[in-house]
């Protein structure tokens, strides 16, 4: 079973200067809704974006996290749809 | 919404593989050859679990909903049947999740990127 933190550490150690805000959802230990923000982002599609995350998680996905509900910013874009 | 706006394709047969070549370098994947022919073939095609009438989770649920929202027509694949079907659209697609929708040929995400397109406009613009 993994915990949002360690979710979120996971994510923060594996991408540089990454932010993650990470957020058991359903308090089951395994749906979680995650926010990353980070400059290595620029410049990828959100499918690459994406996939840089779900990389870091690799065998989680379908295992212990069920279902992560994903959002993916680089820090120029925060504030933009 | 008409039945007409999506096309389910079935992914399972009870064809035998084809005989080994002489030399295999690789397993010849019925199904990873026919996932690959559906996402070729159709403009708009979703790997789903269950079916756009009955959706077996509420991404993919979500997802529908937002394509109908667009009446955007869209062939659908239920991964459910088989693993090894979501295993195979997993490695051909790299991508982890179910749903996933695919644009000629490309894969646009699954319901997050798909939700976020879909509240910014875009994915009216992607789709039409």
């Amino acid at each position: 079973m993994l915990s949002s933190d360690e979710i979120k550490q996971r994510i923060e150690a594996a991408i540089p200067g990454a932010e993650a805000e990470v957020e058991d959802y359903t308090g089951g230990s395994d749906h979680f809704r995650a926010t990353v923000t980070a400059e290595a982002f620029e410049g990828l599609s959100r499918v690459q974006q994406h996939r840089l995350v779900y990389g870091v998680l690799e065998g989680e996905i379908g295992g212990a996290i069920h279902a992560l509900a994903l959002k993916t910013r680089t820090p120029s874009k925060i504030n933009t749809p | 919404m008409s039945s007409s706006q999506f096309e389910p394709i079935p992914m399972m047969s009870d064809a035998p593989a084809p005989a080994p070549a002489a030399a295999p370098q690789e397993q010849a994947s019925p199904i990873r050859d026919a996932i690959q022919e559906a996402i070729s073939s159709h403009e708009v095609i979703l790997f789903m679990k269950g079916t756009p009438e009955a959706p077996a989770c509420g991404f993919s649920a979500r997802t529908v909903a937002m394509l109908q929202e667009l009446e955007v027509p869209f062939a659908a694949v239920d991964i459910l049947p088989d693993p090894r079907i979501r295993q195979e659209l997993s490695a051909i697609s790299n991508w982890p999740t179910i749903p996933q929708l695919f644009h000629h040929g490309e894969l646009i995400g699954g319901c997050d990127i798909v939700t976020e397109m879909y509240e910014s406009g875009e994915l009216a613009e992607t789709l039409r």
